[in-house]
């Protein structure tokens, strides 16, 4: 692969770990992946009474010759998985404090999740956000369409505002089937909005993945000197002593953090605050395994 | 508020620094693009009133700090009235010591003691916006207004004198001054607080401070001293002068700063007559005392002239001023009966060859008729006087003369004056009376100006009589019983010595005691009539120079001298000659202690400040600027905990939410 975002040794090493769903899936095809349907597959799920119009070829013949009595066998349905990466392309994504920018680090980990999806079977599709922007790569499970995701996630520019509330909404109404939403953002957008998009993906019952990303210098807020920062988004200048005010902002960013983090639950996102630092293959390989089921662990 | 130094005031300046520094800083920021924008700008919402009120803080500790800084370096002080005591003053009466051990400069290439304290008063008279300046100076003790601060320094009655200051009575002085005032006024006594121009246990003290007590509103008193290190200098002074035939014999005294050590050697000019001659003098130690001989021409009748050394700290103690009238035999008289003593005493009082001596005996019945005035000395060696007698005698002391009694084996009955001889004691068998010591400094048995001491060991006696009375020993028998002491009474002396030059009494006619011992009592009677030509800077008898018919004729200051009334210098009327040299008290290193201030201005609740922070004690000084550095440290301390970074709530990151 030539896409620098894409360590092929991390995803060997990753590889062995399966990306689970926490809710059950309703995909087109045999995946491995619960489905909410009973279906065929080898897994017994349990035996419940006949009623009419029931497929009789359902019927359990030797519970019958048993009991006298018509039972229908059901089997859990296994499906495969549709995953949505939602990757905020606004154009304070593009800070890089003394280290790697924002968007890199989304890429990386939007690249390597939709690698390891495709390579189980699943699909992976992307959609990528700004105020004016609105890029989507539909889901597929083909292992060619990964090139289509992997390049269009590598073209991504970050700049202007955020369209995260707008893309999240449009996704949760768009996917009718339910699906897997991978969002990797820093969240600088109105908390409520963002809980009302969030709810709106939970209405839809997907499930909900949050990379909340942000760099060590935003949190850390250490300067020596007085600094002019320019905002990223709409350019907006403002000259600040930082000694001054470090009390405040961190009081005002633990807050935000907080009720992020809040709102994320509130809608049952696995929500993950990821500094830009963090090695990516134990944040990967923590975020999988937590998902897996308790008996798989 | 008053500042020792005032010049350092400009770096109040630096006060500004740290917010031109402030101002820089700001101005030189870096430009950052930054994504988390909402969180600073709530922040900066937030925190723009404390964050000004902390900056405006933090700065003002640091202006303050560094203000106070320059402030205590510029040496500030101040007193109830002058700084954060407050209240305005109507008058400020200063009583300026314009002695001569004022004129000592506070260090080499500095202004003396007596301008630099001038100065610092102006400078105060201004910050306290120029209130009413009465001035007492040392030398005229009368009250006159000075019109303005400014020209403190350039009127008469602050120039240089070469007279003593009295400060019990000067402070007397400002109280009968302010009797009559209403408003609040303050003292300032500004001296160099040399001791002997304060005489603390002076009981005038004591009448000043009851009548400023008495006063509506007391005035504060202000001790302004300018005390602490000097210049190196050196003086010299007359102690005696003599005249002895065709040569005068002067005796100086040459010292040194008290910080001098080692040897040095000063070119001692002295100028008789017109005839100038320098010569080098070793000068081991702090002082020396030495003898000056100087030929005169024969035939002079009388003349003047004066001894210099060159200048330095103090230009006012750098000459003594002397004048001379015609040689004049020294008559002495010796009262006594005929007999082994009278011989020896006449032969001591006038010596074979010693053509310049002549002495009279007289029995005690004709003293009377013989005492005068002209005679140097009497050699008494009779009983006690009584009636008409005694009174002449009394009178002969008190107008200066010396008389030196001997014992007559007989236990005085009627005292002289209060003084009286006991009965007679004889030594054991075999045994003799023995002087024990004898001061070797002063009195008639001193050392000799060459060191070489008097052969009192040599004295045997078989039989004594003690003094008996107010008398100081000035030499004891080997039982501690007086064997000579010594009376001064007004300008007179009278000296007793227990024993006589008898073969039935002791071997005192042998003359190792007898013959310096009646020589220096003559010599010192005689001293009188050559002091006569010299009188103290500001004493009664030197009034007399401000006669018209007085005039200036020495020529060390300049060649067209000036008739000054405090000024030393030799002064001639009508072929009269008078030296005015500065008091010798002038020359005194002593000063003032704490305790002796204290006694001395002990009800006025006066308040010191030292210029040099070193008169005698060093805490003497009021340590203003302590204060002020309090406050530097103070403000540092305030500006640190400003600047403290608070400790943060919110460090942590939340913990993550699949964790």
């Amino acid at each position: 692969m030539k896409h620098d975002f894409i360590d092929n040794e991390l995803l060997s090493r990753l590889g062995s770990l399966p990306i689970e769903s926490r809710v059950p899936m309703m995909g087109n095809v045999a995946g491995k992946h619960r489905s909410p349907h009973r279906g065929s597959s080898v897994e017994f799920a349990e035996y419940r009474k006949y009623v009419a119009g029931d497929d009789t070829r359902r019927l359990d013949w030797k519970v019958y010759a048993r009991s006298d009595r018509f039972y229908i066998k059901e089997f859990e349905a296994d499906t495969n998985l549709r995953a949505y990466f939602v990757v905020d392309a606004s154009g304070s994504m593009n800070f890089s404090g003394e280290g790697e920018s924002k968007i890199s680090y989304a890429r990386k980990i939007a690249a390597s999740l939709a690698y390891l999806l495709v390579n189980q079977g699943d699909a992976a599709g992307l959609s990528v956000c700004t105020d004016k922007l609105h890029l989507e790569v539909p889901p597929s499970r083909r292992a060619a369409h990964l090139e289509r995701f992997f390049t269009t996630l590598g073209q991504v520019e970050p700049s202007g505002e955020t369209g995260l509330i707008d893309a999240l909404h449009t996704i949760a109404e768009k996917i009718g089937q339910r699906a897997f939403v991978v969002i990797l953002s820093d969240f600088f957008t109105d908390s409520a909005e963002l809980s009302d998009a969030l709810q709106h993906l939970r209405y839809r019952k997907h499930d909900v993945a949050a990379f909340h990303l942000m760099d060590p210098q935003e949190i850390g807020f250490e300067f020596d000197r007085p600094h002019r920062f320019v905002d990223l988004e709409d350019g907006t200048a403002l000259v600040a002593e930082p000694n001054l005010i470090a009390e405040e902002y961190k009081e005002a960013l633990h807050e935000f953090l907080t009720t992020t983090k809040a709102k994320c639950h509130d809608a049952a996102a696995d929500y993950q605050l990821v500094t830009t630092d963090t090695p990516l293959e134990p944040l990967l390989r923590e975020f999988l395994t937590a998902r897996l089921p308790k008996s798989k662990h | 508020m008053l500042f020792l130094s005032p010049f350092f005031l400009w770096g109040l300046l630096a006060a500004s620094a740290p917010v031109v520094i402030h101002l820089i800083n700001k101005r030189r920021h870096k430009t950052l693009q930054w994504a988390a924008m909402q969180f600073l700008l709530k922040a900066t919402r937030e925190s723009r009133g404390k964050r000004k009120l902390r900056n405006i803080l933090i700065l003002t500790c640091r202006a303050l700090a560094i203000a106070a800084l320059v402030a205590a370096a510029a040496k500030p002080i101040v007193s109830g009235m002058m700084g954060w005591g407050g209240g305005s003053i109507d008058t400020v009466v200063l009583l300026l010591d314009r002695s001569a051990s004022m004129e000592l400069r506070a260090g080499d290439g500095l202004k003396s003691r007596r301008e630099l304290i001038l100065e610092k008063v102006s400078g105060a008279m201004s910050s306290l916006g120029d209130p009413r300046l009465v001035l007492i100076d040392s030398a005229s003790m009368e009250p006159q207004e000075v019109p303005s601060p400014d020209v403190l320094g350039q009127i008469s009655a602050t120039s240089a004198t070469d007279t003593a200051a009295d400060f019990p009575a000067m402070l007397n002085r400002a109280a009968e001054f302010l009797a009559g005032s209403t408003g609040r006024s303050e003292i300032w006594l500004a001296s160099d607080l040399q001791a002997s121009n304060w005489k603390p246990n002076d009981e005038r003290w004591i009448a000043a401070q009851a009548s400023l007590s008495a006063m509506a509103k007391t005035p504060s008193v202000r001790v302004l001293s300018l005390s602490g290190s000097t210049a190196s200098n050196t003086s010299v002074r007359l102690e005696q002068i003599r005249r002895s035939g065709d040569e005068l014999v002067l005796q100086l005294e040459l010292m040194r700063s008290g910080a001098a050590r080692g040897t040095t050697t000063v070119p001692l000019t002295t100028n008789a007559n017109g005839v100038k001659t320098t010569e080098n003098i070793s000068l081991p130690g702090q002082s020396i005392t030495l003898q000056k001989r100087i030929a005169l021409p024969a035939g002079l009748e009388s003349g003047y002239g004066w001894v210099s050394v060159p200048a330095d700290g103090n230009l006012r103690d750098n000459v003594a001023f002397f004048a001379f009238g015609p040689a004049r035999s020294r008559e002495s008289l010796v009262v006594s009966e005929v007999g082994e003593s009278a011989d020896y005493l006449e032969l001591s009082a006038a010596p074979t060859g010693m053509e310049n001596l002549q002495t009279s005996v007289v029995s005690p019945a004709q003293a009377v008729n013989s005492i005068a005035p002209n005679i140097a000395a009497i050699l008494w060696a009779a009983p006690l006087p009584n009636g008409r007698t005694a009174e002449s005698l009394e009178q002969y002391i008190r107008s200066g003369g010396h008389v030196m009694f001997f014992p007559n084996g007989k236990k005085t009955t009627s005292p002289f004056m209060d003084f009286s001889w006991s009965g007679p004691q004889e030594s054991p068998k075999g045994q003799f009376f023995i002087l024990k010591d004898w001061s070797r400094v002063d009195g008639l048995m001193r050392d000799g100006v060459d060191g070489t001491s008097i052969a009192g060991k040599k004295l045997l006696a078989i039989r004594r009589q003690m003094p008996v009375g107010d008398l100081t020993p000035m030499a004891r028998w080997e039982d501690g019983e007086p064997m000579m002491t010594r009376r001064i009474i007004d300008r007179g002396t009278a000296w007793m010595v227990g024993s006589i030059p008898d073969y039935k009494w002791s071997n005192l006619g042998d003359g190792d005691i007898l013959l310096p011992a009646v020589q220096r009592v003559i010599a010192q009677g005689a001293d009188r009539f050559d002091r006569s030509y010299l009188t103290p800077v500001g004493s009664e008898s030197s009034m007399v120079t401000r006669l018209e018919s007085w005039s200036r004729v020495d020529t060390y200051e300049d060649a067209m001298p000036v008739k000054s009334l405090h000024k030393s210098g030799v002064y001639e009327s009508g072929g009269q000659v008078l030296a005015l040299n500065r008091p010798a008290d002038e020359d005194s290193i002593e000063v003032l202690t704490r305790d002796e201030l204290n006694l001395a201005l002990n009800d006025t609740s006066y308040t010191l400040f030292d210029q040099a922070g070193k008169a005698d004690e060093g805490s003497l000084s009021k340590d203003v600027w302590r204060a002020f550095i309090i406050a530097v440290l103070l403000f540092f301390l305030a500006e640190a905990l400003l600047c403290l970074p608070k400790k943060s709530r919110f460090d942590a990151m939340p913990a993550r939410a699949g964790a």
